[in-house]
C-alpha cells in the first residue's frame, strides 16, 4: 500500500469566526440530550451499582474458584504449575499424601493473596487439570482489612453441589490436616464462602 | 388582633418581615435548590443519573436528601486556616458575596402592588444604581480571599476575579443604558410597569428584550461574566489554578462560596426577568378586567417564578456546554468587544429615543 | 544553536530572575494537580500569568517494569506491558509480543494478525478518545468528555468481551493470541462503531466549529516540523506538525499493508492540530477495523510450533509428550534464541519499542521499552514557555502523557 496523506482542515468558516452560531448550536445539542434524558428514551448509561450489577463477559476475570471432580474432591494435584507461572507469586501451595493412592497428592493448603493477584489468568491456562478457574463473575472484592484477602483453599473452592457430584468418598475430616489449624485457615472470618 | 394588625402595618415591620420572606423563602432556597439542581441537570446532559445516594433508611428523595447530607457534612468539616493566612480578612472573605447575592434581591418585586403593600423590600429611586453598587461589594469577595490566604494559586484567582469583575461592571452598566432611557428612570418599579405597555394596540408587550434586544445579550453576558460563571470561570480555572481564589477554604466557609455562587446566579435570573421579560406582569393579563385580585396575585407570581426558573436552567445548560475563556480572552472580549458594542448600542437608542418617543 | 537546542539548555539553566526578587513567581504544578493526569511535576516560573521557565520533573510512577521484567519469565512480561500505556493496553500487548516473535523468527497465523489489528486499532481509538476527551474536559468542555468516556466505554465492553478484562488484558501470546473473538463479535463491533461514529459527530459541531475552543488550542504550542524531529516526536505529534511519520507505513508490521488508511498531517503543529489529528485518526482507525473484519480470514489464532504455547487439554490427559511440553512451558518457559531485537510499533501515542536481549535461557536479559511520552513531556518547556499559565492545561492535554509509560 502506497503511502496516502491526508491534510486536516482547520475550519476557518465565517460562522466560526463568531462565538453566538456554536453556543446556540451547543445549546440545541445539550438540550436535546437534557430533555431526552428527562422525558423521553432516556439513554441514561448509569449503573446504579449495587442495586444494578453491569453483566460480564464470559470470559471475566474474577475472584479464583477450585473446581471439583464428579466425586465432589478437589481437581488440584498440587502440582505447582500455577504458581510457578504467577507473575505475582501470589500463590503458595502445600502438598500432601491423599488418603486414595491412585490420586497421590492433594493441596494441603492453597492460598492465593488476591491483593497481589494481577488477575492475569495465567495459572488458569498454565493448570493441566482445569483445577483452577477464574470464571466466578465476582467483579469486586472489598474487605475491610488486609488480611480477608488471604483467600484459603476452603474459601477458594466451589460449592459442594449434592445435585451434581456424587458424595464424596473422602470427607474433610479424613484428610490430612496441616500441621497447625491456625496456619491453615488463617483468616477465614467475614469472606462468605463462595 | 388589632394589635396585630397595628404592629404589621408599621413599615419597618414590613420590610423586616418582607426581608425574611425574600431572604428565607426566595433567595436563599433557591440558591440552594440550585446547587443540586446543577447536579442533577448535568447529569441529564451527560446521560449519567447525578447524586442519588444520600438515604434515611431506603429513602432517597431521588437526590433531594444530598442537600441535606451537603449541609451536614460542611458543617462538620474542619474549619482550616492556612499557615500564614490573614485571620480576620480569611474569616470575613466568604461573606460578601453572599451578602451581595442576597441584596440584590432587595429592590425586585415579585408580584404587582395590593393597595399599599407593595411585594418588593424597597422600591428606591436610584434602583438599577444600587445593583451595581452591590454587586461590586462582591469583588471584594473574591479579592480578600485571595489575597489573603498565603496561597500562589489562591492570589492568581484573586487578581483574575477581580480585573473580570472590576471590568465587566463597566459593561454591565452601560449595557443597560438602553433600558434606562427606554424607560425613562432607574427606578425598578417603573421599569417593570413601563414593560406593561403594548406595542400595535395589544399585540406586542413592550419587553425589554423587545425594546433592547443587543442590550438583552450584553447584559445577560455581562452578568455571567460578573458571576464568574462559565465560560467566564477563568478566575476559578479548576483545570490550571485548581479552584482560584476559594482554594484553601473548607467547611462552611468554602459552601458559603459555593452558596454565593448559585444565589447569584439565582439573581442574574431575577434581575434578567425583571428587566427584560416584564417582571411580574403577565402579559395580556389586562384584557381579562374582572379577575380576582388574589389570582392575579397568584399568576403573577408563578409567571415570575416560571421564567426566574427558566433563565437559571439557561445559565446551568450554558456551563455544561461551553467550553472556558482563557482570562486574556475574557479581558480582550469584554474591552474589544462588548464595549463598543454597548456604546453603540446606547447611541443608537438615544437616536431612537430622541427621534420617536 | 537551533532552537531545540536553546530550549534544552534552558532546561537546566534555571531561569532569569525579573528585574527584583518579586516579579517572578515560582508555583509548582503537581505532581497532584487537577490538570496533571498521571502524576509529573512542572515547576513553573510566572511573570505575571505569564510562564517564563518550566523544569519538568518525572519518576512519580517509577515501578521498575524493566527490571521487573528482567526477574520475570518471557509470558509473565506481558501482564506487566498492560499498565505500561494503560488507556490503550492492548497496543503494549502486541508491541512485546511482536517483538518476541521477532526474537523467535517467527509468525503468527494470519487470523491472529487480524484480529490484532482489530484489537489495536479499538485501543487507538480508546487512547485517542481519552486524550481528546480530557483535553477538551480541561478547557471546561466537561460534557464532551464524559460522551467521550461514554463512547470508550462501548468499545472497553468489546475488549472485555475478548479478552476477559477491560484493562489488564494479558492478551496476546507469542506466536498467537491467548483468546479468539468470540460468536457475534463483529455485529456488536458495527454498533458499537456507529455509536461511536454518532457521538464524534455531535463532538465534532461542538468542539472543532466552536471559536471559543478554537480560541484555547489554535496557535498554542506551537512546535515546527524541525524542532519535533530533533526532540524526537512520533505518532500524533508529530504528524500534526507535518510530518507523515506512522510506523504502520514507515516500518510496516502485522497485515497494516494489505489495509487501506490515510495518515492525517496538520500544518502548524498547535493543539489545534493535534487535537484534530486525533479526531482524525479515531475515523481512518474505524475504516481500518471495518476493512479488517471484512478481510478476516479463518483458521488457528496460535502458530502450531511447539513450545510456544500450552498443547491442547487432550494432549496433555492422552499424550505423554503433550504432557512433557505443558510441563517444560511452565517450569522453563520460553526460551528464545540468543540476540536481540528492537521492534518499533506504532502506539496510541507514537512509537512504542521494545528492544529486547536474550541469552537463550527462560529469563530476559534485557527488556527496554522506548515510551512515545517522554520525548512529549522533554519538550514541555519548549511549549510552553511565552504562553499563560492557562496555556499549560490544553498543551498538556494534547500531549497526552500518560504516567505508566512514561515512568514504567
Ligand atoms: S491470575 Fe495471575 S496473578 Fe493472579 S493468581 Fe493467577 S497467575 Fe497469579
Ligand atoms: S491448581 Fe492446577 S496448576 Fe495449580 S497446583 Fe493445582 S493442579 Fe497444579
Amino acid at each position: 500500500m502506497e503511502l496516502k496523506v491526508k491534510q486536516v482542515k482547520r475550519v476557518d468558516g465565517v460562522k466560526e469566526a463568531f462565538y453566538i452560531p456554536a453556543a446556540f448550536g451547543g445549546l440545541r445539542l445539550t438540550v436535546k440530550h437534557f430533555f431526552r434524558n428527562l422525558f423521553g428514551s432516556r439513554d441514561v448509561v448509569t449503573i446504579n451499582y449495587p442495586e444494578e450489577k453491569r453483566p460480564v463477559s464470559m470470559r471475566w476475570r474474577g475472584r479464583h474458584r477450585l473446581t471439583r471432580k464428579d466425586d465432589g474432591f478437589l481437581k488440584c494435584v498440587a502440582c505447582y504449575m500455577c504458581e510457578t507461572v504467577c507473575p505475582a507469586k501470589c500463590i503458595h501451595i502445600e502438598a500432601g499424601e491423599h488418603p486414595d493412592l491412585s490420586i497421590e497428592k492433594y493441596p494441603v493448603r492453597f492460598d492465593i493473596d488476591e491483593l497481589r493477584c494481577v488477575f492475569c489468568g495465567l495459572c488458569v491456562e498454565a493448570c493441566p487439570k482445569e483445577a483452577i478457574r477464574m470464571d466466578t463473575g465476582v467483579v469486586a472484592m472489598a474487605y475491610s482489612s488486609r488480611k480477608t484477602f488471604d483467600f484459603t483453599r476452603d474459601l477458594l473452592r466451589d460449592n459442594y453441589d449434592p445435585n451434581q457430584h456424587e458424595s464424596p468418598k473422602y470427607g474433610d475430616e479424613d484428610l490430612p490436616r496441616p500441621e497447625s489449624q491456625e496456619s491453615a485457615l488463617p483468616n477465614s472470618q467475614g469472606i462468605p464462602a463462595s | 388582633m388589632d394589635l396585630i394588625l397595628e404592629i404589621l402595618s408599621i413599615p419597618l415591620v414590613q420590610s423586616i418581615l418582607k426581608i425574611a420572606f425574600i431572604i428565607l423563602l426566595f433567595a436563599m432556597p433557591l440558591g440552594t435548590v440550585l446547587t443540586l439542581m446543577e447536579r442533577k441537570w448535568s447529569a441529564m446532559i451527560q446521560d449519567r443519573v447525578g447524586p442519588n445516594r444520600a438515604n434515611v433508611g431506603n429513602y432517597t428523595g431521588n437526590g433531594l436528601l444530598h442537600l441535606a447530607a451537603d449541609g451536614l457534612k460542611s458543617i462538620f468539616k474542619e474549619d482550616t486556616i492556612p499557615q500564614g493566612a490573614n485571620g480576620f480578612l480569611y474569616l470575613i472573605a466568604p461573606f460578601f458575596g453572599l451578602i451581595a447575592g442576597v441584596a440584590t434581591f432587595a429592590i425586585i418585586p415579585i408580584a404587582g402592588p395590593i393597595g399599599d403593600f407593595t411585594f418588593q423590600v424597597t422600591d428606591i429611586e436610584p434602583g438599577l444604581l444600587f445593583i451595581f453598587a452591590i454587586t461590586s461589594l462582591s469583588v471584594y469577595g473574591a479579592v480578600l480571599a485571595g489575597t489573603s490566604s498565603n496561597s500562589k494559586f489562591a492570589l492568581l484567582g484573586g487578581t483574575r476575579a477581580s480585573a473580570q469583575m472590576i471590568s465587566y461592571e463597566v459593561f454591565m452598566g452601560l449595557a443597560l443604558m438602553g433600558i434606562f432611557m427606554v424607560y425613562g428612570s432607574t427606578r425598578v418599579s417603573d421599569i417593570v410597569n413601563g414593560q406593561n405597555e403594548y406595542w400595535f394596540g395589544n399585540l406586542i408587550p413592550m419587553w425589554g428584550v423587545f425594546t433592547q434586544p443587543l442590550g438583552f445579550f450584553l447584559f445577560f453576558t455581562a452578568l455571567i461574566a460578573e458571576t464568574k460563571r462559565a465560560p467566564f470561570d477563568a478566575p476559578e480555572g479548576e483545570s490550571e489554578i485548581v479552584a482560584g481564589y476559594f482554594l484553601e477554604y473548607s467547611g462552611m466557609r468554602w459552601s458559603a462560596f459555593m452558596l454565593a455562587e448559585y444565589v447569584a446566579v439565582a439573581g442574574v435570573a431575577v434581575l434578567m426577568t425583571t428587566l427584560f421579560f416584564g417582571g411580574y406582569h403577565v402579559p395580556w393579563l389586562h384584557l381579562w378586567e374582572s379577575a380576582p385580585q388574589w389570582l392575579v396575585t397568584l399568576l403573577q407570581i408563578g409567571k415570575f417564578s416560571i421564567v426566574t426558573i427558566f433563565f437559571c436552567w439557561l445559565q446551568i445548560q450554558l456551563r455544561w456546554t461551553l467550553p472556558k475563556f482563557r482570562f486574556d480572552q475574557t479581558m480582550s472580549l469584554g474591552w474589544k468587544k462588548l464595549l463598543p458594542l454597548s456604546l453603540a448600542n446606547t447611541a443608537l437608542t438615544a437616536v431612537v429615543v430622541l427621534a420617536f418617543m | 544553536m537551533s532552537l531545540a537546542t536553546q530550549q534544552l539548555s534552558s532546561l537546566v539553566t534555571p531561569p532569569p530572575q525579573g528585574d527584583s526578587d518579586t516579579s517572578i513567581m515560582k508555583i509548582e504544578i503537581g505532581p497532584s494537580h487537577p490538570a496533571m493526569h498521571g502524576i509529573v511535576r512542572f515547576t513553573t516560573y510566572l511573570d505575571g500569568e505569564l510562564i517564563v521557565g518550566m523544569e519538568p520533573e518525572i519518576g512519580y510512577l517509577h515501578r521498575g517494569f524493566e527490571k521487573e521484567s528482567e526477574n520475570s519469565k518471557w509470558i509473565q512480561v506481558v501482564p506487566y506491558t498492560d499498565r505500561l500505556n494503560y488507556v490503550s493496553p492492548l497496543l503494549n500487548n502486541i508491541g512485546y509480543s511482536m517483538a518476541v516473535e521477532k526474537l523467535y523468527g517467527i509468525e503468527a497465523p494470519r487470523r491472529a494478525e487480524f484480529t490484532r489489528v482489530i484489537m489495536g486499532e479499538i485501543s487507538r481509538i480508546t487512547d485517542h478518545l481519552t486524550c481528546v476527551g480530557a483535553a477538551s474536559m480541561e478547557v471546561g468542555a466537561f460534557t464532551f468528555f464524559l460522551w467521550f468516556i461514554k463512547a470508550r466505554e462501548y468499545l472497553w465492553e468489546l475488549v472485555e468481551e475478548v479478552t476477559g478484562a477491560r484493562l489488564t488484558t494479558n492478551w496476546t501470546r507469542f506466536g498467537g493470541n491467548a483468546t479468539d473473538i468470540p460468536d457475534g463479535f463483529f455485529d456488536a463491533l458495527q454498533e458499537r462503531l456507529d455509536k461511536v461514529k454518532d457521538i464524534m459527530d455531535e463532538c465534532d459541531k461542538l468542539l472543532t466549529r466552536n471559536k471559543i475552543f478554537i480560541d484555547r488550542v489554535k496557535d498554542v504550542g506551537t512546535f515546527s516540523k524541525e524542532d519535533a524531529i530533533s526532540f524526537g516526536f512520533t505518532g500524533p505529534m508529530l504528524r500534526a506538525c507535518g510530518v507523515p511519520y506512522d510506523v504502520r507505513r514507515a516500518d510496516p508490521y502485522s497485515v497494516y499493508d494489505e489495509i487501506d488508511f490515510e495518515i492525517p498531517i496538520g500544518s502548524t503543529g498547535d493543539c489545534f492540530d493535534r487535537y484534530l489529528v486525533r479526531m482524525e485518526e479515531i475515523r481512518q482507525s474505524i475504516s481500518i477495523i471495518e476493512q479488517a473484519a471484512d478481510m478476516m480470514p479463518a483458521g488457528p489464532i496460535m502458530t502450531d510450533e511447539r513450545l510456544m504455547h500450552y498443547p491442547d487439554k487432550k494432549e496433555v490427559y492422552g499424550n505423554i509428550e503433550g504432557l512433557i511440553d505443558h510441563f517444560k512451558l511452565v517450569m522453563e518457559g520460553h526460551q528464545p534464541p540468543e540476540g536481540e531485537v528492537y521492534l518499533p510499533t506504532e502506539g496510541g501515542n507514537g512509537e512504542i519499542g521494545f528492544y529486547l536481549v536474550s541469552d537463550g535461557s527462560g529469563d530476559p536479559v534485557r527488556v527496554r521499552m522506548r515510551p512515545a511520552c517522554f520525548n512529549y513531556v522533554e519538550a514541555m518547556p519548549a511549549m510552553t514557555v511565552g504562553h499563560y499559565v492557562a496555556d499549560i492545561v490544553p498543551i498538556f492535554g494534547s500531549v497526552n502523557m500518560i504516567g505508566g509509560e512514561l515512568d514504567r
